[in-house]
């Protein structure tokens, strides 16, 4: 960090310390250093720094008094922190955002603690409505989540989209959370041999086996919902008309061609044929496949296999 | 280093405490540890620590000290108003369960936690994550907006737009601001990650939301069926393997008929062909337009061009 921004982050705490120890007199340095998460060291150097520090001209009844009694300490002479700084609007977004996600995820306490706070950050932030944070719900949600709690075996029916299959497996779900719009679990999967992750909407039954499993520290592995390529899994260029714009947006590309008039040229990994298929249904005209060469008709196949339906 | 924090934090108690705002050379006069005696190089130093202050959120207001009004001398001060967090009152488990909620949804940066430290520090225990919010660098200023009530502008989709914003809205894992456009004098919803570029914010009280507004009316169907096409109701076949999916996503009121073999017939209002179309190749070789006839005919019309030019771009009309 440059010596500008540790200045910086300094004093962001400083001021937030010194309404804190003024309202609370005779607050223990721990608390404070937990709380405002310092270091004790750093917590008492800027504590010594604040006798310094006041209003001109800096005489005795002028600056801050920093009363520091064994572990304990209480600050006098500083009305004008007796308030904390305002909320900037990220950080007031920020915070009603995760608290009312919290709020959203199936069992919370609607009239908790954390609803009456929520409550008096919006109404403080001038905006009692104009936040809403909807994270959803899935049939099997509930009993997914009792699993992972009670470190329950479960067999799933679950449908892998990518490859359009239906599969039965014993899982051990590890955990269950929210991302990118719909909810997961991390699971052991005895059929994979392995940890992996389910999305609970795709989750079609769950039946308990009675088998409970020995709770175990899961891998972080938000990383692997977005999807990370594998070097053998098949590359396809595809040129895309201005309508077709949202792929790029929406999908990882490994490279994307901008041309005039809003057309480009992308680079994209497949894992599985049903994904490719769906894409170049959906996108019809707007999407030519310009190599590799034999998957040229790709979506006029696929086209004629569902135009047999009717 | 110790002498800039210093100053900086004996500046922000001088500007505050003052009733009336002080030049620069009053500034200087006063603060201590010392601006620098040189004119440009005080100035200078004087100049980066208000930028400081700014990145911290602390405003210093630039007013002028000319009795008459005038464009002369100016004067600094930290407006208290513009300064101080508003009483909240939290109670010590209201701030614990910030802390759980701050712990367990994870959006991209640091904001809920400095905010946290704001309202009183980090308290109690933490949770494992829970949810992945998404992040965008407008969200703070659009959210602010709605409560300012003030006008932003945007480029959305290569036009410039212009909304009265009342709400911000997360729904199915992308964020939205709803408003009403006033160019086209009707409501809308922008989903903030196409938002192109930055957003600017007019004067504050320059509209009034409706009473009991409920953003999530703007966004009460889903997305993917928005449009401006007229409703048609459609009847789609679900074969049997994937007639449970589709019944458990549109919910049992869809169900128009069971068939003996495990097939369901769906009824589905479509309001926007293009995302009709993309839910129902979602379902690849399980599920068959059976009314009306118009839809039924769109989709095989768009199946024949694709399986005849082969998806040759060129004749790209892009799709409606």
């Amino acid at each position: 960090m440059s010596p500008r921004a540790v200045a910086t982050e300094r004093l962001r705490k400083v001021l937030a310390l010194v309404p804190w120890i003024l309202a609370h007199p005779g607050a223990h340095l721990d608390d404070l250093a937990a709380r405002f998460s310092m270091s004790r060291r750093d917590l008492e150097r800027e504590l010594s720094l604040l006798q310094f520090c006041g209003l001109p001209p800096y005489t005795a009844d002028r600056l801050i008094d920093v009363d520091l009694r064994g572990d304990r300490v209480s600050i006098r002479l500083a009305e004008y922190f007796e308030r904390p700084l305002r909320l900037t609007a990220s950080e007031g977004f920020a915070l009603l955002a995760a608290g009312r996600a919290m709020l959203t995820v199936p069992g919370a306490d609607p009239h908790g603690p954390l609803a009456r706070a929520l409550d008096k950050l919006a109404d403080a932030l001038g905006s009692p409505q104009g936040l809403v944070v909807d994270v959803g719900g899935a049939p099997n949600l509930d009993v997914l989540r009792d699993a992972a709690r009670e470190h329950g075996q479960v067999e799933i029916d679950y449908y892998s989209y990518a490859r359009d299959e239906m599969t039965t497996r014993r899982i051990d779900p590890l955990r269950v959370f929210h991302a990118f719009g719909a909810w997961y679990t991390a699971a052991y999967c005895h059929r994979a041999r392995g940890e992996r992750l389910f999305r609970v909407d795709r989750v079609r039954a769950v039946r308990a086996t009675g088998e409970r499993f020995a709770p175990r520290p899961e891998a972080d592995r938000h990383d692997e919902l977005v999807y990370h390529p594998h070097p053998d899994d098949l590359r396809i260029t595809l040129r895309l008309a201005p309508s077709a714009r949202w792929v790029p947006e929406t999908y990882p590309t490994e490279e994307v061609l901008d041309e005039p008039g809003g057309w480009c040229t992308v680079t994209m990994a497949i894992s599985e044929r049903a994904w490719l298929e769906r894409l170049l249904l959906r996108l019809g005209p707007a999407a030519e496949v310009v190599a590799p060469a034999e998957e040229a008709d790709a979506a006029a196949v696929a086209a004629r296999r569902l135009l047999a339906r009717y | 280093m110790a002498d800039r924090l210093e100053r900086l934090l004996n500046l922000t108690a001088t500007l505050l405490d003052t009733r009336r705002p002080l030049t620069l050379d009053e500034v200087a006069d006063r603060v201590e540890p010392r601006y620098p005696d040189d004119r440009a190089s005080r100035h200078r130093a004087f100049e980066r620590d208000k930028e400081t202050l700014r990145e911290l959120g602390i405003e210093i207001s630039v007013e002028s000290v000319d009795p008459l009004g005038g464009a002369g001398d100016v004067g600094y001060r930290i407006r208290p108003e513009r300064y101080y967090l508003p009483e909240l009152d939290l109670s010590d488990e209201e701030r614990e369960a910030l802390h759980v909620a701050v712990t367990a949804v994870r959006l991209e940066g640091d904001d809920a936690r400095e905010a946290l430290i704001k309202l009183g520090g980090l308290t109690g225990e933490s949770a494992p994550a829970v949810a992945d919010l998404p992040a965008s660098p407008v969200l703070g200023d659009l959210f602010d907006a709605t409560a300012q009530r003030a006008v932003v502008t945007f480029v959305y989709r290569g036009e410039d737009r212009e909304l009265e914003p009342y709400g911000v809205v997360l729904r199915l894992g992308h964020w939205y601001v709803v408003g009403h456009d006033r160019a086209r004098d009707a409501p809308r919803a922008f989903r903030v990650d196409r938002i192109e570029g930055g957003v600017s914010t007019g004067g504050a009280g320059s509209f009034s939301p409706p009473d009991a507004f409920d953003p999530e009316q703007y966004l009460r169907d889903d997305p993917l069926l928005f449009g401006e096409d007229r409703p048609v109701r459609a009847l789609v076949l679900i074969d049997p393997a994937r007639a449970g999916w589709v019944v458990e996503e549109l919910g049992e009121e869809a169900v128009e008929e069971r068939r003996d073999d495990g097939a369901v017939v769906v009824g589905l209002d479509v309001v926007n062909r293009e995302a009709f179309r993309s839910w129902l190749f979602g379902l690849l070789d399980h599920a068959t337009v059976l009314e009306p006839p118009a839809v039924r005919d769109d989709v095989v019309g768009w199946l024949r061009a694709v399986a005849g030019n082969e998806g040759d771009a060129s004749h790209a009309g892009a799709p409606a």
